[in-house]
C-alpha cells in the first residue's frame, strides 16, 4: 500500500519535473483568457510581453502581437477543435548584426466548452531557416519546372536591355526600337516599381547570386500578366594570365563588362495557388492587407536597401479615431466593416510597391519605398480625406469615421526600423493630440509641435 | 531569519540543513558552477520537487530554467565575474506547480562565501 502511495508521488514528481524542463511553452486557459496552468518556458516567452509583469491573461498578454486571438477563439463554434494552428508572431524587428527578429509560433487547442490549451515556440532561428529555403525553392522552381514560354533578357551593369531577341518579342510583345537601351523596367507597371528598385534587383542578384521576383509584368500593347523574373549576374572570365584574386574585383564596381541576364516567364496559371500560399500566409485575416510579419520582413529589407544606398523612404502609421466608440456603437461586425473598408482605401490609394499592413487592431503601417516626406504627406492625406468623405455600409447602418496619421521618414540619424516607428507614432501621438483626422510629420526640433498639419 | 533581513548571506550559509528547513521561504544554494548544493523544504514544498531530485543538478538548465536569464542568472554570473558582491531582490512571477505565482527573488553571493543563493517568498 504504502509502496504503491510512494510510486504516485514519485510519479507526480517526475511529471511536474517534465513539465518545468520541457522545452515548448504550455499553458491552460479558460475562454476568456485567464491562465490557470502555465510551464517555465511559456512564462520566460510571454514575460517580457507582459506590461506589468503579471502572467493573469493570455488574451490581454498577447493582445498587441496577436489582436485576433481573442476573436479567433470566441469565433470558434465546434466543441473542441484547433483554433489556429503554429500562428507566426512576430515580437520585434530585430537589430541589424545584433539580433534576429524575434518569432513565436502559436497553437491553440479547444480542450472544451471551458478549457483551452496554448503552446508557444520560439522559432525565430527556424524562420530565418525557412526564409533562406524558400529562396533556395523559388530559384529551383523557376529553372526546373513548367517553363513553357520564357524571355532571355541580357542588361548592362544599369539594368538596360542590351540586345533584342525573338524570345522577348514572343513573351512581352516589345520590337527591337522599343525595347533596346530601356531599363529593364518597362516590363513592370508603373506602380508596381521604382528606379531605386531596379538598381536594388541588381544589387541583390549581384551580392545573392540572383534575385527573384513574383508580381504584375506589362506587355507592350498594356495588357498585364502575373510573370516571375529572375535576375542573375553574369560574371565574365577572366583572362587565363589573371590570378584567381583578381576574379572578385570586377564584381565590386559596376564596371562595363558586368551584365545581367533576366529570365521572365508568365506563371499566371500558377498564380491561383501562390495567390491562396500568400493570403493564408502573409496577409491580416480580416482586411486583407498584409500582416505584421510581412511588414516587418518588407521594411528590413527596405532599410537594408536603404542602408546599402541611401534614398528616399517614409512611412506613414495611421489609426481610426475614436474606434472603440465605432465598437460600442455598432458592435464588432461594425468596428470589423470599418477596418475591412479602411483596408480596402488603403490598397486603393496607395502604390503597389508600397507595404500596406495592419499591425494590430486599428493600427495600419504604410511603407513607402522612393517616398519623401512630402510626396508620403501628399497620398496621406488624400487616404485621409477619402475616409472622411466615405461611409461603411454595416447591415444597414451608414457608419462614419475618420483617422489620424504620423509620417516619419529614414535619415542616417535613424538607428533602424524601430527609430522609425517610433518616429511616426510620436508624429501619430501628436495627431491625437492636435484635434485627430490629420496628420502630423514627426520633427526633430519639437516632436510636440510638427510642422506639417493638415484637416 | 527573515527574507529580508539585512547581511543575511554569511548567516544563511553557515545554518544547518535543519534551520534552513525552519524558514518560511524557499532557499536555493549554488555552488560557484550553479550547481544546486542546498535545497530547504519550503521551496521543495512550493515547487512539488524533492531535494534528491534537484540537488547535484545545475540550477539553470535542469531545475529551473525560467530563471536563466538577465534578471537572475547572469546578475550571479557578472557578481563572479567582477568578484562583487550580489544583495538584490527583484519581483518575479514563478510557475511553480505550473501555475504563475509572484514572488520576491533575493539574490545572494559574495567573493568571501563559495555558495550563493536565491532565496523566494511568495507575494500577494
Amino acid at each position: 500500500m504504502d509502496a504503491h502511495v510512494d510510486s504516485l508521488e514519485e510519479e507526480f514528481e517526475a511529471l511536474t519535473q517534465f513539465l518545468y524542463l520541457a522545452p515548448v511553452g504550455l499553458t491552460q486557459l479558460a475562454m476568456d483568457g485567464t491562465i490557470a496552468i502555465i510551464n517555465p518556458i511559456s512564462a520566460q516567452l510571454l514575460m517580457p510581453l507582459t506590461r506589468d509583469g503579471s502572467l493573469d491573461n493570455l488574451f490581454t498578454i498577447l493582445q498587441d502581437v496577436v489582436p485576433e486571438l481573442r476573436h479567433l477563439t470566441e469565433s470558434f463554434e465546434k466543441p473542441h477543435g484547433i483554433v489556429c494552428d503554429s500562428l507566426r508572431v512576430q515580437l520585434s524587428a530585430g537589430v541589424r548584426g545584433v539580433s534576429d527578429p524575434k518569432i513565436l509560433s502559436l497553437t491553440v487547442l479547444k480542450l472544451d466548452e471551458t478549457r483551452l490549451m496554448a503552446v508557444l515556440s520560439d522559432v525565430s532561428q527556424q524562420m530565418k531557416r525557412d526564409r533562406l529555403l524558400r529562396q533556395n525553392e523559388a530559384w529551383f522552381n523557376a529553372i526546373l519546372t513548367g517553363i513553357t514560354d520564357y524571355a532571355m533578357v541580357r542588361l548592362d551593369a544599369r539594368g538596360c536591355i542590351v540586345a533584342w531577341n525573338a524570345s522577348i518579342g514572343r513573351v512581352t510583345g516589345f520590337s527591337q526600337e522599343a525595347a533596346v537601351g530601356q531599363p529593364y523596367s518597362i516590363f513592370y507597371p508603373a506602380d508596381t516599381t521604382t528606379s531605386d528598385r531596379v538598381r536594388d534587383r541588381l544589387d541583390e542578384a549581384k551580392a545573392n547570386g540572383w534575385s527573384i521576383d513574383d508580381g504584375w509584368r506589362i506587355r507592350a500593347d498594356g495588357t498585364r500578366f502575373w510573370g516571375s523574373a529572375v535576375i542573375v549576374p553574369l560574371l565574365e572570365r577572366t583572362s587565363p594570365s589573371d590570378d584567381s584574386t583578381s576574379v572578385d574585383t570586377h564584381v565590386e564596381e559596376y564596371a562595363d563588362d558586368v551584365r545581367f541576364c533576366l529570365v521572365l516567364r508568365d506563371i499566371t496559371e500558377q498564380r491561383a495557388a501562390a495567390d491562396m500560399h500568400r493570403l493564408q500566409t502573409s496577409c491580416d485575416h480580416l482586411t486583407g492587407v498584409a500582416n505584421r510579419r510581412t511588414f516587418y520582413e518588407a521594411a528590413e529589407l527596405e532599410i537594408e536597401r536603404y542602408r546599402r544606398s541611401p534614398r528616399p523612404l517614409s512611412l506613414i502609421l495611421f489609426d481610426a479615431d475614436f474606434f472603440k466608440k465605432v465598437n460600442d456603437n455598432f458592435g464588432h461586425s461594425g468596428g470589423d466593416a470599418v477596418l475591412r473598408q479602411f483596408g480596402a482605401l488603403l490598397m486603393a490609394t496607395f502604390r503597389q510597391v508600397d507595404v500596406v499592413a495592419r499591425l494590430g487592431g486599428e493600427e495600419f503601417a504604410v511603407l513607402l519605398p522612393s517616398a519623401d516626406l512630402r510626396g508620403a504627406t501628399a497620398v496621406g492625406e488624400r487616404l485621409r480625406l477619402a475616409v472622411e468623405t466615405s461611409e461603411v455600409d454595416s447591415d444597414g447602418t451608414r457608419i462614419r469615421y475618420t483617422v489620424s496619421g504620423g509620417i516619419a521618414a529614414m535619415d542616417e540619424d535613424v538607428s533602424g526600423l524601430d527609430e522609425l516607428m517610433k518616429r511616426a507614432d510620436t508624429a501619430l501621438y501628436a495627431a491625437k493630440a492636435a484635434g485627430r483626422n490629420r496628420l502630423e510629420v514627426w520633427s526633430a526640433n519639437d516632436p510636440s509641435r510638427p510642422v506639417v498639419s493638415e484637416g | 531569519m527573515e527574507f529580508d533581513q539585512i547581511d543575511l548571506l554569511v548567516t544563511l550559509d553557515a545554518a544547518t540543513d535543519e534551520v534552513l528547513d525552519t524558514l518560511t521561504f524557499g532557499v536555493i544554494g549554488i555552488d560557484a558552477d550553479g550547481q544546486v548544493q542546498r535545497y530547504n523544504s519550503m521551496e521543495s514544498k512550493m515547487a512539488a520537487l524533492s531535494p534528491a531530485k534537484v540537488l547535484g543538478n545545475q540550477l539553470f538548465t535542469a531545475v529551473a530554467p525560467c530563471m536563466n536569464n538577465f534578471m537572475v542568472a547572469q546578475r550571479f554570473e557578472d557578481a563572479l565575474a567582477d568578484r562583487s558582491t550580489l544583495d538584490e531582490t527583484i519581483e518575479y512571477v514563478l510557475t511553480l506547480r505550473m501555475r504563475p505565482i509572484k514572488v520576491k527573488l533575493r539574490l545572494l553571493a559574495a567573493p568571501a562565501v563559495a555558495r550563493r543563493y536565491v532565496l523566494i517568498q511568495r507575494r500577494t
